[in-house]
């Protein structure tokens, strides 16, 4: 029986060209409208070295990465040692390996999880490219003429991507890797019927992008009319700071690659003070050391953007991947009382929205915002509908005549928000200061000044929270069970709250896309709906959890907690044990009650 | 977005502003200041069209005795706010202000790079050779063996001399004033915010409160005139114009021409925009089809 729903895994050394096999199928995939989602892995080696890519390709919506492999590509079998707890195949999967590997299956088995019903087909995959390309570098386009066969990939799509990355290379070569591609389907055919309940049934659609969240965050500023970025480079941020370099120019704005982030925070602070929409991005090392100024322009009231890419920390700890746990130093980290805004995308079409509103709520209250976003999110590659991806634009708020006389930089209103000029308005100099300062910007060290402009800044968050209050619900209003969880744990999250639906479980899902000011009043709501509650976070000291107390008091014997480090993305099936789990406990308690 | 009035020629005094400096009395950071309203006033210089940030520390507090746009910001990274001011809106005249600490101890590595790019800014390092406004701790400029608040023992490290730092590292005009000489001051700050490109003035600025009346004495008796035939085109004649023992010569000590940090930005965009309209958010987002 054909399938809509298959998750690839390749694993293998460079020059095996793991890296453009998994492109290619994302590709294809996202050409014939098909939703796709790629995910890469790398060893720390710069170059070379093992390196994995899982390739979701579905018939229908998907919002994470599959957990359970169907098809699992290995062309060698040492460097799925080092992702053999990162990758686990389903247990009827087909396992392609290659054909001169000797490690036996007894010692791979245990760690990817196949069992009897599971599919071993050793594939000649260098001797084909060999035979057929001339080289062994071509085992990954015969790779996508089996899959093709195998797996009913779309073979038109993957014949133009061949084409369209040979066709520029010296006569001959070309040739050779198409000749590649049909070698690899031609020997796959005598598999066909062994592995037909892995044969991908779809119908074409209209064409969809391809795209990292940091990408979508990097096109997102544009489009929120960001023209002055400063960064420096850190992973798992860079292509925020790539992709702009060559577009910022483009539009007609600028771009500098900053000596440390410090200079990148006070670049933005600069050209956000000259009136120049402005932003930076980050990952969790650079935005320590941006707190001090993050201080500044809460103090100074200069709107600023600042994107942070969260990794595996402290310290440098896991730089390619994710985890939850910048959140406190996102939400609290500061000298003196600093307000700003913190929102947290949930999915990659989510870096669209969220980067443009941050940009809305930083020029309307002339606050700082960080975007927390998650290596996960940044880094997976993922289709989409150009359709969803617009968003309403605020510009900088330009002061009125009856601003301008009498002006005071500072003065205090209902709202928090004064009228900010910028360089060229004449009759708008103003002197700003981190130094506190009255309404009039000048300099004071007096207790009443401060209590009154500590009171004017924090008030400016009211207006945040009752204008945008981010959020999403998943599931029935009122649950047995309600999930609560923020940032890339949304995907496994949404999709085993759907599953659970699906088998007429009564569980739902909460998903902050705003995390201060809170949305408190739509969380209490929610609550109240719910008898369990599961909070999911990939923080080891539980900061989502804690943070969440500080201001609700979760249901006394009602709470569980599924926290863990970073480092693995988390699964499906992690969510699916938990909820199974809770959802037993719920029904002893009733028991016992009734 | 300006309203440029024609002709209106600014006194110096038009660019004070309402507040009083806190400086103690006799502070070298008057001389500069005044140094400052006149250059200005020299440059008939609109204070609407014009920024000027700092650090912290006595000097820093100098925007807010200006009536232009200002920004007093935190510690060491007045260059840094200047980056962004002058990157993101060229046409502004955008002045960076600070002392010895701020720019050579913790803002050190902004001003090498700072330099190093040749961002058409003007930074004025008013060099009292200690940290005034915490009180008197030793700074990079103190002489060796100097006893401070910080140093009881005498000073264990060598004075880094900021004219050096700043033509090695790339600044396209540098040079050395003295605020107790406010003519010779005001025009080398007129001199330095004419140059397209990075201008440095390192101005002593002697602190009576911490170096005591000794400093100015001192500073007046090594002080020399750069000579007139100083070819200040040449990097190595330059050179021969710093840290000379027992001599501290003022002037322009360099100067070369050449396109800013600016200049280059402005460049490369004309050659990304080729004349094309800017590009919407589909026609960016369309590049993100798969390519074949």
């Amino acid at each position: 029986m054909p399938i809509q729903d298959l998750t690839f895994a390749i694993v293998g050394s460079g020059g095996d060209g793991v890296v453009v096999l998994g492109d290619f199928m994302a590709q294809a995939a996202a050409r014939e409208g098909l939703h796709c989602m790629k995910v890469e892995a790398y060893g720390p080696q710069i170059r070379g070295g093992e390196s994995s890519c899982t390739v979701r390709i579905s018939a229908v919506p998907i919002f994470a990465q599959g957990d359970r492999v169907d098809v699992m590509i290995a062309f060698n079998w040492a460097d799925f040692g080092r992702f053999k707890s990162e990758i686990v195949a389903s247990a009827n999967a087909v396992v392609l390996y290659e054909a001169d590997d000797e490690t036996p299956r007894e010692e791979v088995e245990p760690h990817l999880g196949t069992s009897e019903g599971s599919r071993w087909i050793p594939v000649p995959f260098t001797r084909l490219a060999k035979e057929s390309a001339g080289t062994a570098l071509a085992k990954n386009i015969v790779t996508l003429g089996i899959c093709s066969e195998l797996f009913g990939l779309p073979r038109e799509g993957l014949l133009q991507a061949v084409t369209k990355k040979f066709s520029t290379k010296k006569a001959g070569v070309l040739e050779a890797n198409v000749r590649g591609f049909e070698t690899g389907e031609v020997w796959a055919k005598e598999y066909s019927a062994r592995v037909a309940d892995k044969h991908l049934e779809f119908s074409r659609g209209e064409p969809m992008l391809l795209m990292s969240g940091n990408e979508l965050s990097a096109v997102a500023a544009l489009h929120a009319g960001c023209r002055f970025f400063a960064g420096y480079p850190i992973t798992p941020s860079s292509e925020v700071l790539q992709f702009l370099s060559e577009w910022m120019p483009r539009v007609g704005g600028h771009l500098v690659q900053t000596e440390d982030e410090l200079a990148a925070i006070g670049a933005v602070i600069g050209a956000s003070f000259a009136g120049v929409k402005a932003m930076t991005a980050t990952s969790g090392p650079g935005l320590a050391l941006m707190t001090e100024m993050l201080g500044l322009a809460a103090m100074a009231e200069v709107p600023a953007v600042i994107i942070d890419v969260q990794r595996g920390g402290p310290s440098t700890g896991l730089p390619t991947k994710s985890e939850q746990a910048d959140l406190w130093q996102a939400l609290f980290g500061s000298h003196g009382d600093a307000p700003r805004v913190v929102l947290a995308p949930a999915d990659v079409e989510d870096c669209f929205h969220t980067t443009v509103a941050a940009f809305n709520i930083a020029e309307e209250t002339q606050l700082p915002v960080i975007v927390l976003s998650d290596q996960f999110i940044a880094q997976r590659k993922e289709s989409l509908s150009m359709l969803t991806l617009d968003h309403e634009v605020i510009g900088r708020q330009v002061p009125t005549a009856g601003e301008l006389a009498d002006y005071k930089r500072y003065r205090d209103t209902k709202t928090g928000i004064s009228a900010m000029t910028w360089p060229g308005m004449k009759g708008g100099e103003y002197q700003t200061n981190g130094l506190e300062h009255d309404e009039a910007g000048r300099p004071s060290s007096m207790h009443l000044v401060h209590e009154k402009m500590n009171a004017k800044r924090y008030r400016k968050l009211r207006q945040v929270r009752d204008k945008y209050s981010f959020f999403r619900t998943y599931g029935p209003e009122n649950a047995d069970l309600g999930i609560v969880c923020w940032g890339s744990a949304k995907g496994p999250v949404k999709e085993a709250v759907l599953r659970a639906n699906g088998r007429g479980e009564k569980v739902s899902a909460f998903v902050p896309q705003m995390l201060y000011p809170f949305p408190n009043h739509d969380f209490r709501h929610y609550l109240r709906g719910v008898r369990d509650v599961i909070i999911f976070e990939l923080s080891y000291s539980a900061q989502f959890y804690k943070y969440l107390r500080t201001f609700e008091e979760l249901p006394d014997g009602h709470t569980f907690l599924f926290k863990r480090s970073g480092g693995k993305n988390l699964t499906v099936g992690e969510v699916e044990d938990k909820i199974q789990k809770v959802l037993e406990i719920g029904a002893l308690r009733r028991e016992v009650l009734v | 977005m300006s309203a440029t009035v024609g002709n209106v020629k600014f006194k110096p005094g038009d660019y004070k502003s309402t507040l009083n400096p806190v400086w103690c009395p006799g502070c070298g950071d008057f001389g500069v200041l005044n140094a400052l309203y006149r250059a200005m006033s020299q440059l008939e210089i609109e204070p609407w069209n014009t920024v000027i940030l700092s650090g912290i520390g006595c000097s820093s507090r100098l925007p807010g005795y200006v009536n232009t746009y200002g920004f007093n910001g935190v510690h060491g990274r007045a260059l840094t706010l200047a980056t962004g001011v002058k990157v993101a809106r060229p046409e502004l005249t955008v002045i960076a202000v600070g002392g010895d600490g701020d720019g050579l101890a913790i803002g050190g590595n902004h001003l090498i790079h700072t330099a190093r790019r040749n961002l058409d800014v003007t930074y004025i390092l008013m060099d009292n050779e200690i940290y005034g406004l915490t009180k008197g701790q030793v700074a990079p400029t103190t002489p060796t063996g100097d006893k401070t608040k910080s140093t009881f023992w005498g000073n264990p490290e060598p004075a880094v001399d900021p004219c050096e730092l700043a033509i090695s590292t790339g600044a396209t005009w540098v040079g050395r004033g003295f605020s107790g000489d406010v003519k010779l001051t005001t025009q080398l700050i007129a001199d330095a915010i004419s140059h397209n490109g990075f201008s440095f003035l390192n101005v002593m600025s002697p602190c009576v409160t911490w170096r005591g009346d000794d400093q100015f004495k001192a500073l007046k008796e090594i002080l020399a005139y750069v000579p007139e035939d100083h070819d200040r085109s040449d990097r190595r004649e330059a050179m021969k114009y710093t840290r000379e023992k027992g001599v501290l010569t003022t002037g322009v000590l360099y100067e070369v021409k050449g396109p800013s940090f600016n200049d280059r930005l402005e460049e490369m965009k004309q050659q990304a925009m080729a004349g094309r309209s800017e590009p919407t958010t589909r026609e960016i987002l369309a590049t993100f089809f798969p390519k074949f």
